[in-house]
């Protein structure tokens, strides 16, 4: 494990946030647009978990893997919001563009 | 003391009276059932306003010499002990009635009176009437506001609303478009004239600021007030000269603006525009006089450098000569008399330039009544027959007897032939700068130009006596026949005829004598009838005589001089004509010169001032709409933003700010 240089999986999370940054500015549908923003939220919380883990002090490992487990519930929190968003303009729109929900309001 | 000194407290009823009739007949004149009772109306108010004016002249007649002062603080700014002004600046309004003022009061409400019941038959037609009489009445107001106030600021006031009233009035039918450019005209020019004089009474106030003259606490506390006594300011001040020569210089454009003096003339002849009466009362006997009265007044209270003094018999005498050189040629019969009033106002300037101020006064006074007759008379002329070309009249004599006796009475008056008015005042003006040219030689030419003036005021007011009136028949076949006007037109004409023959002779009238003695010290002085002006009065009769003989050979019984168009003479009739061209080169310099300043200001305004607020406008308008454009709604916009944000951010701290570390140094 330790033999694993930090640069690589750096390197993993950098590809992973492009991926999500890259989703989040062409995705016009509002449920591709929501994975794209859970990917580049994963690049985030991948990083907490490397450098704890790198870190030769064991608090700072475990605090790395707690933030990150937060972390993961406060996405699931925001897609949860994300999705009600989603069906409540569903409904009303009976369309889930993003670029036609143009006006800030349902 | 008995009622007439009880008048001279109250002489301020007379401008209020005439306030009076203007606010009623302005207000209710339309109201009324027929147009002419407007006009009675403001008769009724002018004729008390004439009663009081006459009991008032009577009064100051009896007790010769008497000041009355009324006066009322306007405001006064209080002086903190130091600087300039110690006792602070109070500026008072109120009514002096001293000899001067009487007289003109006489002459305003006369004069005034008898044009306003003359204006019933004479504007009888005219749908304007109220406005006319309500405009008459406020000129009226204004002008015995001129006459009585006490201070130079007060009397700008008044000045300043006689200049107004001219203008309504001259511009009476603003329909025709001469008419109102007459008025525009008359407005500017007077205008300048205006400005300097204010001028005039700030550099009077700066220089006796400090140091009032003798005795009379100081114009500061007293604000420009004219003082009792008869040296003049000048006399006991030790001002600074240069001040006072440029502050008498302003006085006289002011005065040279009002009076239609040489350089600032040519409003007079255009302000015929207005109604014949107009021009009697305004144009002739009244307002134009008031640019007299103020050097008068102005040499009484304050006197002038000599080197003003030499300035204004320059000018009076000069416009006395050049002015009569036009009416000479002028096919205008209104016109004719325009330049005469020009010509004549010189000759009162040049006494009161020669420092004879009470007898550039006489003249006015007398001048006052044979003007207005002069006008009145030709307007009856005008109303017969309905056109002010000469050459088209002729032949008036039979139809329109009264009308022809007035007109002669007021041309011999002016031509300056024994006993009519006009002879006593214009000899007493010359025999007056006569005795002066030994001291002063340079006043000569002044007075040779004078002299020579009366010869040409002679022949052109008879040659548009013979053009009017003598011949058989119209030499315009198609004219209306001629009829004297209504009893309110003839009235006026017998009872001015009175004046131009009589007015001249109230010199020999001990109390009215005393009004002139009185007025100011030395100056008030008429000359004595010794053998020089005795010989000088017969030079200048005999002038006049020639003048009235030429206008005969050339014009009587009907005929007509024609001018050969090969004579060399010729190209001085086209001067004449075209009025030197000062007309032309006032109007040039106005439509190129000061247009072109005028276009310029413009441009600046527009282009300039305007064009940095509205290009501030333009740019906030044109960034705002731009950054609106970034508010699409669209999600992956924002996003887009808040990413290019972060790259931004990041670039900044991973290459700018190392760079900048490294180049600057420090950490």
């Amino acid at each position: 494990m330790t033999s694993l240089p930090l640069v690589g999986f750096l390197a993993l999370s950098g590809a992973l946030l492009a991926v999500g940054v890259f989703g989040i500015l062409t995705r016009r549908n509002f449920i591709l647009l929501l994975i794209a923003i859970e990917i580049a939220m994963n690049a985030t919380i991948l990083n907490f978990v490397y450098f704890g883990a790198f870190s030769p002090s064991p608090a700072v490992t475990l605090m790395g893997q707690s933030i990150a487990v937060v972390l993961i519930g406060f996405a699931a929190t925001e897609v949860a919001v994300g999705l009600a968003i989603v069906l409540a303009l569903n409904r009303v729109r009976r369309s889930i563009n993003v670029a036609e929900a143009n006006e800030l309001r349902l | 003391m008995d009622v007439f000194s009880g008048l001279f407290g109250v002489a301020y009823l007379i401008p209020l009276l005439m306030v009076a009739s203007f606010v009623v007949v302005g207000l209710a004149g339309k109201r009324l059932p027929r147009l002419e009772w407007g006009g009675w109306v403001a008769v009724g108010f002018a004729g008390a306003a004439m009663v009081l004016g006459v009991l008032i002249g009577a009064g100051e007649m009896l007790h010769p010499g008497t000041w009355t002062n009324v006066q009322y603080t306007w405001f006064h700014l209080p002086g903190n002990g130091t600087g300039p002004t110690p006792n602070g600046v109070r500026l008072v309004v109120g009514t002096l009635v001293d000899p001067i003022s009487a007289l003109l009061l006489v002459v305003v409400t006369v004069v005034g009176f008898l044009v306003l019941l003359y204006s019933i038959g004479y504007m009888h037609h005219d749908r304007g009437l109220p406005r006319y009489y309500a405009e008459l009445s406020l000129f009226l107001a204004a002008m015995t506001g001129v006459v009585l106030a006490n201070n130079l600021l007060e009397f700008f006031v008044f000045w300043e609303l006689v200049g107004v009233c001219s203008y309504f009035l001259i511009g009476f039918y603003y329909e025709k478009p001469s008419a109102a450019s007459a008025a525009k005209e008359a407005f500017l020019v007077t205008r300048v004239g205006d400005v300097m004089f204010l001028l005039g009474i700030f550099l009077y106030f700066s220089a006796f600021a400090t140091q009032g003259p003798a005795g009379t606490g100081g114009w500061a506390a007293s604000g420009f007030v004219f003082a009792h006594g008869s040296t003049p300011f000048l006399a006991g001040a030790s001002a600074n000269s240069t001040t006072l020569t440029v502050a008498g210089i302003m006085i006289l454009g002011g005065a040279a603006g009002k009076s239609a003096q040489f350089p600032l003339h040519v409003w007079l002849p255009d302000a015929m525009e207005g109604p014949t009466t107009v021009s009697a009362l305004i144009h002739a006997a009244t307002m134009v006089a008031a640019g007299v009265y103020l050097l008068a007044v102005t040499s009484v209270f304050i006197g002038f450098t000599s080197f003003d003094d030499l300035l204004i018999v320059a000018i009076g005498g000069f416009t006395a000569f050049y002015a009569a050189t036009m009416a000479v040629v002028h096919p205008d019969i209104k016109r004719v008399i325009a330049y005469s009033t020009i010509s004549q106002l010189g000759y009162m300037v040049l006494a009161v330039g020669a420092g004879f101020a009470m007898v550039g006064l006489f003249h006015l006074f007398t001048h006052a009544f044979f003007k207005a007759l002069l006008f009145l008379a030709a307007g009856s002329v005008i109303h017969a027959v309905g056109t002010q070309d000469l050459f088209k009249m002729g032949g008036l004599r039979k139809p329109m007897r009264l009308t022809a006796t007035a007109f002669a009475i007021g041309g011999l008056a002016l031509a300056g032939i024994p006993p009519f008015a006009g002879f006593w005042s214009k000899d007493d003006i010359l025999s007056a700068v006569y005795s002066q040219l030994g001291a002063h030689p340079a006043y000569w030419p002044f007075f040779l130009l004078a002299f020579a003036g009366v010869f040409l005021t002679a022949y052109y007011i008879f040659r548009a006596w013979f053009l009017a009136f003598s011949g058989d028949h119209p030499r315009d076949p198609t004219l209306p026949h001629a009829h004297e006007g209504p009893w309110v037109m003839q009235v006026p004409l017998v009872v001015l005829s009175a004046f131009a023959v009589g007015a001249g002779l109230f010199v020999f009238w001990p109390s009215f004598q005393g009004l002139l003695f009185h007025g100011l010290g030395a100056a008030g002085i008429p000359p004595t009838y010794g053998v020089t002006d005795l010989t000088l009065s017969a030079a200048s009769v005999a002038l006049a005589g020639a003048g009235i003989l030429l206008a005969w050979r050339l014009w009587g019984n009907g005929r007509v001089f024609v001018l050969a168009e090969s004579s060399p003479a010729q190209p001085i009739r086209r001067l004449l004509l075209n009025r030197y061209y000062f007309k032309a080169g006032y109007d040039w310099v106005g439509a190129r010169g000061l247009y072109t300043v005028a276009r310029a200001a413009d441009f600046f305004d527009r282009y300039v001032i305007d064009g940095t607020v509205h290009g501030f406008e333009r740019a906030f308008a044109y960034t705002s709409d731009r950054m609106r454009r970034i508010q699409s709604g669209v999600v992956s916009d924002y996003a887009a933003y808040v990413i290019a944000g972060l790259v931004a951010v990041f670039l900044l701290l991973l290459v700018v700010a190392p760079y900048l570390v490294a180049r600057l140094g420090g950490t």
